[in-house]
């Protein structure tokens, strides 16, 4: 199964690592931050081959793009999932994406997902199902569809027909629950 | 900034964060959270809020992905894989290089033996060339003294076939040199006096000596110059005229000739 040991870094040694392009910042970068970043690919795309060759993209395009990542604006696992999203999003709006896979309901594949991961998913974590519980659905419904389809507020406030304030707000809160949760 | 706890609360943050704003608005975000540390203080718990979503919903890739993912990175650390990768790239060429290495030696091997060969060969035919070059002077040498000698015995001929014209005398040895013999060839008409070197037998003189001809005229001795007795002469030399006389003599006089013959050392002497 998974390796016994990952290597782990700080973020800054993490960070010195990459921009000096050593191998262990390869593989701390990996270790630290390929399940995190393949949890968000997958959900966005739903299809484990495609995924995986996106999460190589991602890591090609974080390795080699590292220099535009300004420590200063903000943390890296930030920077480095808003790349991992516009690559899967991206994908999934392509045309050979959008043939080769059936669409269903946006609302019924998150829910798939939860059904068919939650047992795979960190065994250290409380229960994932404690905190949907927390979120409330339509909070849980907005974050989704930014976090892993990609939507734009605006787009939500169409897609849910709700106005964008509300879109605001309910998101605010929605990562201000999780917030509770984590901290 | 109007109201900082309005900004707050106003979800353009979680936006922020979200990568769902435009490139000025997100400039404005910064400049913000580099002047509030409010704003920055909230970035960061939006920030560490999605991490841990993300966290939580992680999913772990199959193991195969992580060297196939790790080697597409470029690493430029790798003291240890990438000479190994090198050597296992270019050991092909390295064989090859082995290989050209050790032919070349040998050409360049068999190329000193055939320079080395050559040159004596060559320095060889110098010496043959310089060979036949000297007996080829030799040979024209000869040729040319052989044309002389040729052009100079028809010159001789022509007083022998000439009786009329020239008186030839016969010089015989004195006692000092009974087998001196010498030929004098005159005519009194042109009052030309010769004799025949070719043919001319006589002891060789030293540096300091020469012979001095001499012509017998009513008794009294005139001189008709010298010459030497030399083994390669040739030809008929040319004497001082004189009129006519009764006989010629040939004295060993010292070098340049003298007034006066030396009576003691007369070597040949004819009469006409």
């Amino acid at each position: 199964m998974s390796r016994k040991t990952k290597i782990s870094l700080t973020e800054p040694e993490l960070i010195q690592a990459i921009q000096n392009k050593k191998k262990i910042g390869a593989e701390a970068l990996y270790d630290m931050y390929s399940a995190s970043l393949y949890g968000v690919i997958f959900r966005i795309v739903q299809h484990e081959e495609i995924a995986e060759d996106l999460l190589q993209d991602t890591f090609v395009r974080i390795w080699n793009s590292f220099s535009s990542y300004d420590s200063k604006k903000g943390k890296l696992f930030t920077w480095m999932v808003n790349i991992a999203r516009n690559i899967a999003i991206d994908k999934t709006r392509a045309k050979d994406f959008r043939n080769g896979l059936k669409t269903e309901d946006i609302e019924n594949n998150v829910l798939s997902i939860e059904g068919s991961f939650q047992s795979e998913m960190n065994p250290e974590t409380l229960g994932l199902k404690d905190l949907i519980e927390k979120l409330k659905p339509d909070y849980k419904l907005i974050l989704d569809l930014v976090y892993y389809k990609g939507y734009t507020h605006v787009e939500v406030a169409e897609h849910l027909e709700i106005p964008l304030g509300t879109v605001k707000t309910r998101l605010r809160n929605a990562i201000i629950t999780l917030r509770k949760v984590f901290n | 900034m109007k109201d900082l706890n309005t900004y707050l609360k106003s979800g353009i943050l979680e936006q922020y964060i979200l990568g769902d704003l435009s490139k000025e608005e997100m400039l404005e975000v910064e400049k913000y959270a580099a002047v509030y540390p409010e704003v920055r203080q909230e970035l960061e718990e939006i920030e560490n809020a999605l991490q841990k979503y993300a966290e939580k919903n992680a999913i772990e890739p199959s193991e195969r992905n992580r060297s196939r993912i790790i080697d597409t990175l470029q690493i430029e650390d790798t003291k240890i894989d990438v000479p190994v990768v090198s050597i296992q790239r270019t050991s092909g060429d390295i064989k090859f290089y082995k290989y050209a290495f050790a032919a070349s030696l040998v050409l360049l091997f068999i190329s000193i033996v055939l320079l080395i060969n050559l040159n004596s060969k060559l320095k060889e035919s110098y010496n043959q060339i310089a060979v036949l070059e000297s007996g080829n002077q030799k040979f024209s040498n000869q040729v040319n003294y052989m044309e002389r000698k040729l052009s100079e015995t028809k010159n001789t001929l022509q007083y022998y076939q000439n009786p009329a014209s020239y008186k030839l005398i016969t010089l015989k040895g004195s006692d000092k040199a009974p087998e001196a013999s010498i030929i004098v060839a005159f005519n009194p008409d042109r009052e030309e006096v010769m004799i025949d070197m070719s043919n001319l037998k006589i002891p060789l003189n030293d540096k300091e000596h020469q012979y001095q001809l001499w012509a017998i005229v009513d008794g009294k001795p005139v001189d008709l110059g010298v010459f030497d007795s030399e083994s390669a002469a040739i030809g008929m030399k040319k004497m001082k005229s004189v009129k006519s006389a009764q006989a010629f003599a040939v004295t060993l006089e010292p070098r340049g000739g003298s007034v006066n013959p030396s009576l003691e050392q007369m070597m040949a002497i004819g009469n006409i």
